[in-house]
């Protein structure tokens, strides 16, 4: 096991392939933060979900941001397509605020339920993080100390998204389209 | 005859052949290098595709880190046997996943690029997700030793060489054999063609000797018995002139043993003249009269079974040699008798015809147009055969048996008239019977 972290944090400057226990939260979320950039590639949002064609993809933070610098360090210099991806904090639901994917953090489950509510049927990607009860469309997961994702791609379709088969091949479950 | 063969260099279809051999023999190594400039292009581009898809699809194992989906798409390539290794590498450069049969993977890519080995290619492609690096895929193909490959061209070209071979020296022995074939064939049309003339002549000397035998014989027995008849002839005048005028009881006697001895005379003329011991001289001729006159000697010649019919209505004269045309005349009775062995019907015919077209198979610059007395001798016989009627005036063509004709008959005959400034027509059907008739020109001062 302690090999296996130091090979971890070896890797970590551009992929976090495994995780910690609960212990070595940072590294969990320094895993998370190196994910969040990566799901943007396989993604596609319909064309009214950004202002123009280079109009950057934008993360929201909601809430605490348990990250620290490691989001802005991993989405620094990415790009999808075209765009650039940037990274917002929010302290409040905003829905103005012009999000493409929104992290809802563990602190506030009601806040978390209240957000994912407000952005059914939206062109947003909801990432819910590994502690809460309700699940957005993507959420994170430990599963036997790895880092996993299960994808809910119903709930993408109805916000007028489609992500690539090949993040659904990754992730750990997938609620298909069509389903209820 | 050992006429040397024309062609003493190689026949034009061994040069076709080896031509041949050489333009395959080309065509065979040009397609050999493109073969191979094509076969390892495509190879390149086919294992060049394959890492594309790799990396296509293993661009989100390799983002997520996720070993064991990226081991997943590199394993699915192990069933391509012709690939000697297939890896995934991350972000970082560093091995993921892979597999490699026989050689060891490089731990650290980063450079996309086509390397060579020996024994195998190597293609490096980046992976990527919409625009987002995530690493590079490696495929290793096989490729086949140059040096096995080149042996494999070389003994495909060997085959291609001894088979062009083979079949230029087979096609140079044909030749030769065919080049024999057509002398020997020429020569051999040549043997029978000399054999069929020596054949011939031989035939033709026969033939004249015996002709020659015969003149000089009945000849020579024709003077004898000439000179024999004119002693008899002069001891009966004698005789007549001893007896005087007590001879009167006798006159009638030895007048007929004279006139038997004048006709005695006559056929010896003509043995005279067959065997041409008699000089020939052109005279005024009515032909109708000759045939009248020799009518005892044709019927005696012809004998009883054939019914003889005189239809003399000639009046015009000609000039030609009045022994040869008897001759002529009996030859042709006998020719008619000949061809009518169990009897029959001949008729001599003599008649005034006026030609203004030449007459049936005689050439028109030779034809003359005038008066002509005309002389007809028809049977009911056998007849002729078309070819053996074209036949009937060559020269020792006969189809009586050996020893019986000479074959000079109508051929005499031909050039008697000819040579008279007259015509010869032969006019026979199988079966229905012959018509032999010679158109003399009119004697213009008889009229």
């Amino acid at each position: 096991m302690r090999l296996r972290l130091l090979a971890a944090a070896a890797a970590l400057s551009c992929v976090a392939p495994l995780v910690p226990a609960r212990a070595d939260a940072s590294l969990e979320y320094a895993v998370k933060a190196a994910y969040l950039p990566k799901f943007i590639p396989f993604i596609t949002w319909p064309d009214s979900a950004f202002a123009s064609p280079a109009t950057p993809v934008t993360i929201c933070v909601l809430g605490d941001d348990p990250f620290g610098g490691k989001l802005e360090q991993a989405a620094g210099g990415t790009k999808s397509g075209e765009r650039a991806i940037v990274v917002r904090r929010l302290a409040e639901p905003d829905p103005s605020a012009s999000c493409q994917l929104i992290f809802l953090g563990a602190g506030d489950p009601a806040v978390a339920q209240g957000t994912l509510d407000a952005m059914k049927g939206r062109p947003v990607v909801t990432v819910t993080d590994s502690g809460l009860k309700a699940h957005g469309v993507i959420s994170f997961l430990i599963d036997a100390n790895h880092v996993r994702f299960d994808i809910d791609d119903a709930a993408a379709a109805q916000g007028g998204l489609v992500i690539s088969s090949k993040l659904l091949s990754l992730a750990h479950a997938v609620k298909q389209r069509g389903q209820p | 005859m050992n006429r040397p063969p024309k062609n003493k260099g190689w026949s034009p279809s061994v040069i076709g052949a080896l031509a041949a051999a050489a333009i395959l023999l080309a065509a065979g190594v040009l397609m050999a290098v493109y073969q191979e400039q094509l076969y390892s292009s495509q190879q390149i581009k086919s294992v060049r595709e394959q890492a594309q898809i790799l990396a296509a699809s293993a661009a989100a194992a390799i983002l997520f880190d996720d070993r064991r989906a990226a081991q997943e798409y590199v394993d699915a390539l192990r069933v391509n046997p012709e690939l000697q290794a297939a890896a995934v590498y991350g972000g970082d450069g560093r091995l993921m996943a892979g597999f490699a049969r026989g050689s060891r993977l490089p731990p650290l890519l980063t450079v996309a690029g086509t390397g060579f080995s020996d024994g195998y290619v190597d293609i490096a492609v980046p992976a990527s997700q919409n625009g987002a690096r995530a690493g590079m895929v490696l495929l290793r193909a096989f490729t086949e030793p140059a040096e096995r490959r080149y042996a494999r061209y070389a003994g495909l070209i060997l085959l291609v060489t001894m088979g062009a071979l083979v079949i230029a020296v087979l096609s140079f022995a044909q030749a030769q054999l065919s080049r024999r074939a057509q002398q020997l064939a020429s020569v051999n049309a040549r043997l029978h063609e000399e054999m069929e003339e020596r054949r011939k002549t031989e035939e033709a000397l026969r033939q004249s000797h015996k002709m020659e035998a015969i003149g000089q014989l009945s000849g020579g027995i024709a003077h004898d018995f000439n000179n024999l008849i004119m002693i008899v002839k002069g001891n009966l005048r004698l005789l007549k002139r001893k007896l005087g005028a007590e001879g009167d009881a006798a006159d009638t006697y030895i007048s007929s043993a004279d006139e038997a001895l004048d006709r005695a005379a006559r056929l010896t003329q003509r043995i005279l003249a067959f065997s041409r011991r008699q000089p020939l001289t052109p005279q005024r001729v009515n032909l109708s009269a000759l045939a009248q006159g020799l009518s005892q000697l044709i019927r005696h010649s012809v004998g009883e079974r054939v019914e003889i019919t005189m239809r003399l209505n000639g009046a015009w004269s000609t000039l030609c040699d009045i022994n040869q045309m008897e001759n002529v005349i009996l030859n042709l009775a006998i020719n008619a008798r000949d061809a009518m062995p169990d009897g029959g019907r001949l008729m001599i015919e003599t008649r005034d015809v006026t030609l203004t077209q030449p007459p049936p198979e005689v050439e028109s610059q030779s034809f003359v147009p005038g008066d002509y007395a005309s002389l007809a001798v028809i049977d009911t016989g056998t007849g002729m055969p078309e070819d053996v009627r074209q036949r009937a005036v060559d020269p020792f063509f006969t189809t009586k048996p050996q020893g019986k004709g000479t074959g000079l008959g109508l051929s005499m005959t031909f050039g008697f008239v000819r040579q008279s400034g007259g015509y010869l027509i032969i006019e026979s059907k199988p079966g229905e019977g012959t018509a032999i008739t010679m158109l003399m020109p009119r004697d213009p001062e008889a009229a």
